[in-house]
């Protein structure tokens, strides 16, 4: 593994390394390592490897005698030698270790040991590292840097902090200016990530990662000047590095520019073939643009150079059980789905991918040449790996572009799911994202993906809750100046979720006072190149402050009084008072409350909030007309799960509301569509309606599920075809449930008919 | 639901009851002795002690609903079905409640159908099991009832048709043990360790008291049928809630019986008797019959058009067939 190198180096090399060694130079031994890396860099690789292989055999005599700072010296001639020999890794973990146990005081052996980790992608050995080092010493700078990027990637809190205290303590901190630009960039502010780039290379104008930083920032602004100019100046310095290829196609990547990653990373993979980081951002990326074979081989290649890379072990897992899917090709859609519900899922999946393409297409302006990818995945955890190549991802879909993916609700692991509005959202990312060429930023693609679900089907996408307005209340929204940032870097928990909704709300909010045009008229600034603060002065003719002040009035505006219910407690105060009048049994008195609560924050419909228990008091004092109501104004206002979909749809068939039983049984197909009994129902319930194509879909769903008595299904599906007119489709039907059962006697009886031209 | 019961104190008192019931369940007994020439299947249900109220009452019901399945569907005389059940189940007062299910009470029913010499039986077990290997146990008021005791209490059937279903956690072990020649026995689960409540028996209820079972259309539902309704349907349940399957039901069917074993032997239609027209046709319909299943049997030979086309061609003249079948049956 080159990158283990390099992300070793990315310390190393950058910071403490060459602190350390010149305070030691007279150590025979750092000055040896010192001048191996000079070597290496300079591109004169097997100079150097013979000397850091000298270094090895002198530990190999003088093991028991090196002090714990040669240690430290064995161990990075170690790392460097790991790219061509993966165990030589393990082997620098275990010398650093040693180096540790000789001087339990030599923080640099502990930061290095915690930065080799961390390249290996196991944060919480680094982590446990790290801390050690704080617990003597909390101010040292090359473990706040390595703990800014160890929080970093685990999406934790504080990075952003814990970066400022290293850069206070060591303003000109080469490394940390970068990884400072690093951060700027991923929450694309690219005029600020710039100036941490210039000021670090004003400090160190030959530091390999400052330059591919700068280089990276330039090709993202297609500044060509500055691109040429750090393309130079890293090749003359390190000429056979691929480290600033691999940089570009990161940050390209991190503004989902997969194809230009994809292309840097291969001319990173060209001019290093042993770098596996090259290797692996080239796969990875291959990946997300569905080019799943050409994927496979760079995945494999890389992980023959470095099997320590956890991300790409976990993907290769992944693409292993691929032949456990079915890939199924749908007009302009290629879907992937597990064997065992592709049957299912496609029939639905289908007839959303159309609608979405349709909606989309036209709102947007775009449609795409090439196939969109859809991958379903029942597990979680594979989902997960798909996505950012561990497991634990709190998400439940990703779109890259034309290459989608998203949980299916059969996932154990997924809690509650509605595939459908998921599948939803990431293909309205689809669009946004092919609408800007891959430009518009995390908050607007993300505000528009909610802003379509709401707008795609009632009761989808995220709506208002009292927490959300509580974090409104408490100053714990970011303005929509920075709220790429709650996606980003999120400072609390619940902030990344927050920021989707805020996000959707600023959408509406434009929507509202410029017109729909105008969002798609700043899809346009963006595609153009444009940064958020020029968009929002060319389109909506204001500045960003003041287009945080009018959201602040916004929000107010929207919610203010359900806004004071929250802010004094009301509303849940209400809401437990009715609760417990129906916990007492006395439903005819907890309606009341309820009511109340319902009309001081109408447009809650959480299971904490009044709806439900409205609901329950109003079925407990047998007023199932107007429960029916009330349960229809809930699930409009957002998820809910499966049951109350399937509640609601009896209750509307006891009024006698076919259509809307239908409807809501339909909902509840997009929740859990495995219920066979529902299936069945819901097909009763459209041939009574008469939306026949409707009925044939949801027999199909009862053949998809592979039911016990398969004869009945073939023979309810061709009953549904014969009805719709569909002879010939009748006709296989009705013979794969005679193929089972040659006796059933009504699917003989069908057969004749259809021979004969008879109805019953 | 828990991996075994421990038996408390009250069963001192059940046991004192059950010898107050006897005289009840020999006049049982003595019932089926004076059907058993005209009975053709005796369904035998031995439903065991619940130990909580929810498993006292899911015991009763899916016994009760068992029975009404053998009656109401597959037309069993009341006299042929025998329900030995825990002073709970005596309680829902059913007409096919036949006393308590101790020890000695079950020994007595089926030694007292052993000694019929005719008829096919099917015993069912409904309750918590426990034990290992021969220790395999299903909990009865008083002693419980190990493989062993079944294994020998069934060997007094000999050579006729016997289906051995014992649908209580923990079974598995149970079923190598009381396997034998023309005898059909399945377990819920297929070890021992596997004691969580099993989903497996209500299914397998469901599948004799419920349409869908009966995937060949023919009107009865075989045990093969419902086996694999119950099999299917549980891992369906696993595997829509969200769960990790903790149990897998197994079968031992040498003679491959279980697909002819019907709770209406005798059930099947009308007989042809004297009518020569319907002896034709239903040779006929045998036919048929023979060229689908050799067709089906070259179906991956065949390109699929072809295939249809001649299963079609078949099929067709078997619906036909049937129908002129029917019209003469109804007729006759």
């Amino acid at each position: 593994m080159r990158r283990g190198c390099l992300a070793i180096c990315a310390l190393v090399a950058l910071c403490a390394w060459p602190h350390s060694l010149r305070a030691q130079a007279r150590d025979s031994l750092t000055a040896r390592l010192e001048s191996a890396i000079a070597q290496y860099e300079r591109g004169d690789r097997d100079s150097a490897k013979r000397e850091f292989s000298r270094l090895i055999n002198i530990y190999n005599a003088r093991g028991g005698r090196l002090t714990d700072q040669e240690l430290v010296v064995v161990a990075v001639a170690l790392s460097y030698l790991g790219a061509d020999e993966p165990q030589a890794f393990k082997d620098a973990m275990a010398v650093y270790d040693r180096a540790i146990a000789a001087d339990p005081s030599n923080l640099e052996a502990r930061v290095k040991l915690a930065e080799l980790f961390l390249s290996k992608y196991n944060s919480a050995d680094a982590k446990k590292t790290i801390a050690q080092v704080f617990s003597r010493n909390n101010d040292y700078v090359p473990a706040l840097i390595l703990e800014a990027r160890r929080r970093d990637f685990d999406g934790e809190p504080g990075a952003d902090s814990v970066l400022a205290r290293a850069l206070q303590r060591e303003p000109e901190n080469v490394g940390a200016r970068v990884l400072r630009a690093r951060f700027l960039a991923d929450v694309e502010d690219f005029a600020g990530a710039r100036r941490e780039v210039d000021r670090a290379l004003r400090a160190n104008d030959a530091n390999a990662e400052a330059l591919a930083a700068g280089l990276a920032l330039a090709v993202l602004a297609g500044d060509t000047g500055s691109n040429v100019s750090y393309g130079r100046r890293y090749k003359s310095l390190y000429p056979r590095e691929a480290g600033a290829h691999v940089a570009v196609a990161e940050q390209l990547a991190r503004v989902r520019q997969y194809e230009a990653a994809a292309s840097w990373a291969r001319e990173g993979v060209r001019i290093d073939s042993t770098n596996w980081q090259a290797h692996s951002v080239l796969g990875l990326n291959l990946l997300r643009l569905g080019e799943i074979v050409e994927a496979r081989t760079s995945l494999e290649t890389s992980f023959a150079g470095d099997p320590y890379n956890i991300w790409v072990k976990n993907t290769l897992d992944l693409l292993d059980t691929f032949t456990e899917y079915d890939e199924i090709t749908h007009g302009r859609f290629r879907f992937m789905i597990e064997k065992a519900e592709s049957r299912v899922m496609a029939l639905y999946l289908g007839a959303l991918a159309d609608s979405a393409y349709a909606t989309f297409s036209k709102r947007y302006g775009f449609s795409t040449t090439k196939p969109i990818r859809m991958e379903v995945y029942r597990s979680h955890a594979d989902f997960s790996v798909r996505t950012v190549g561990l497991s634990g991802l709190g998400a439940l879909g990703v779109s890259f572009g034309n290459t989608v993916a998203f949980i299916s609700p059969a996932a154990k692991d997924a809690g509650m799911l509605n595939w459908a509005s998921t599948a939803w959202h990431e293909l309205a990312h689809t669009f946004t994202l092919g609408a800007t060429d891959n430009r518009i930023p995390r908050w607007l693609s993300e505000g528009l993906s909610v802003y379509e679900e709401r707008r795609g089907r009632r009761g989808w996408g995220q709506n208002v809750s009292p927490a959300f307005l509580q974090a409104y209340l408490d100053g714990k929204l970011l303005p929509p100046s920075r709220l790429n940032d709650g996606f980003v870097r999120p400072a609390y928990p619940q902030q990344v979720i927050f920021s989707y909704y805020q996000a959707s709300l600023v959408c509406e909010l434009i929507a509202r006072d410029f017109g729909e045009r105008a969002l798609m008229e700043m899809l346009q600034g963006y595609r153009t190149g444009l940064s958020t603060d020029q968009v929002v002065r060319r389109v909506l003719k204001t500045d960003l402050p003041a287009f945080d002040r009018r959201f602040d009035a916004y929000m107010r505006e929207r919610f203010g009084s359900a806004m004071n219910a929250v802010r004094d407690r009301s509303y849940l105060r209400i809401v437990a008072t009715g609760r417990a009048l129906l916990r007492r049994g006395d439903s005819a008195a907890a309606v009341a409350p309820l009511e109340r609560a319902r009309a001081l924050f109408p447009e809650y419909g959480g299971g904490d909030g009044a709806y439900p228990h409205l609901v329950a008091a109003l079925l407990a004092k047998g007023d199932r007309k107007r429960a029916a109501e009330v349960l229809s104004t809930m699930v409009g206002l957002g998820d809910v799960p499966y049951e109350i979909h399937v509640t609601r749809a009896d209750l509307l068939l006891q009024t006698g509301d076919t259509a809307g039983a239908a409807n809501a049984l339909e909902s509840a197909m997009f929740m859990n569509p495995y219920e066979i009994a529902e299936h069945e129902r819901l097909a009763g319930l459209y041939t009574r309606i008469g939306e026949r194509r409707k009925a044939i879909r949801e027999r199909q769903a009862v053949v998809a599920l592979n039911p016990v008595d398969r004869a009945e299904a073939y023979y309810q599906l061709a009953v549904a075809y014969r009805d719709a007119g569909a002879t010939m489709d009748a006709r296989r039907s009705i013979l794969r449930a005679l193929e089972d059962a040659p006796h059933f006697e009504r699917a003989q009886e069908l057969l004749l008919q259809l021979h004969e031209g008879n109805k019953p | 639901m828990r991996s075994r019961w421990r038996r408390s104190r009250n069963d001192v008192r059940r046991l004192t009851f059950d010898v107050g019931r006897l005289t009840l369940n020999a006049l049982a007994v003595g019932l089926i002795a004076a059907s058993s020439v005209h009975a053709q299947t005796s369904l035998v249900i031995v439903s065991g002690i619940g130990g909580e109220a929810k498993y006292t009452k899911a015991f009763g019901q899916l016994s009760s609903a068992l029975a009404e399945a053998a009656h109401g569907r597959a037309k069993l005389a009341d006299t042929s079905i025998i329900w030995l059940g825990d002073t709970a189940a005596s309680a829902a007062k059913s007409r096919w409640y036949s006393g308590l299910s101790t020890r000695v009470n079950v020994e007595r029913v089926l030694d007292g159908l052993a000694d019929r010499r005719d008829g096919q039986v099917v015993v069912v077990l409904i309750g918590h099991g426990s034990g290992e290997g021969p220790e395999t146990r299903i909990s009865l008021p008083g002693p419980d009832m190990t493989a062993t005791d079944f294994a020998r209490v069934l060997s007094r059937f000999g050579n006729r048709r016997v289906a051995f279903i014992n649908l209580t956690s923990a079974s598995g072990d149970m079923l190598p043990l009381v396997a034998a020649p023309n005898r059909v026995v399945m377990t819920a689960t297929k070890s021992a360790f596997q004691r969580n409540e099993s989903q497996f028996a209500r299914f397998f209820v469901d599948a004799l008291s419920r349409d869908g079972a009966d995937t060949d259309k023919d009107g009865r539902i075989s045990l093969l049928e419902a086996f694999k309704y119950a099999e299917s349907e549980t891992k369906r349940y696993y595997e829509t809630g969200g769960k990790l399957a903790t149990e897998n039901a197994q079968m031992a069917d040498e003679g491959q019986l279980a697909g002819r074993f019907f709770l209406n032997a005798g059930g099947g239609g009308v007989g042809a008797g004297s009518n020569a027209r319907l002896t034709a046709l239903y040779a006929e319909r045998s036919a048929f019959d023979d060229q689908i299943q050799s067709l089906k049997k070259r179906k991956t030979q065949m390109t699929a058009d072809a295939y249809d086309a001649e299963l079609e061609r078949l099929l067709l003249a078997l619906a036909r067939k049937a129908r002129e079948i029917r019209q003469l049956e109804r007729g006759a």
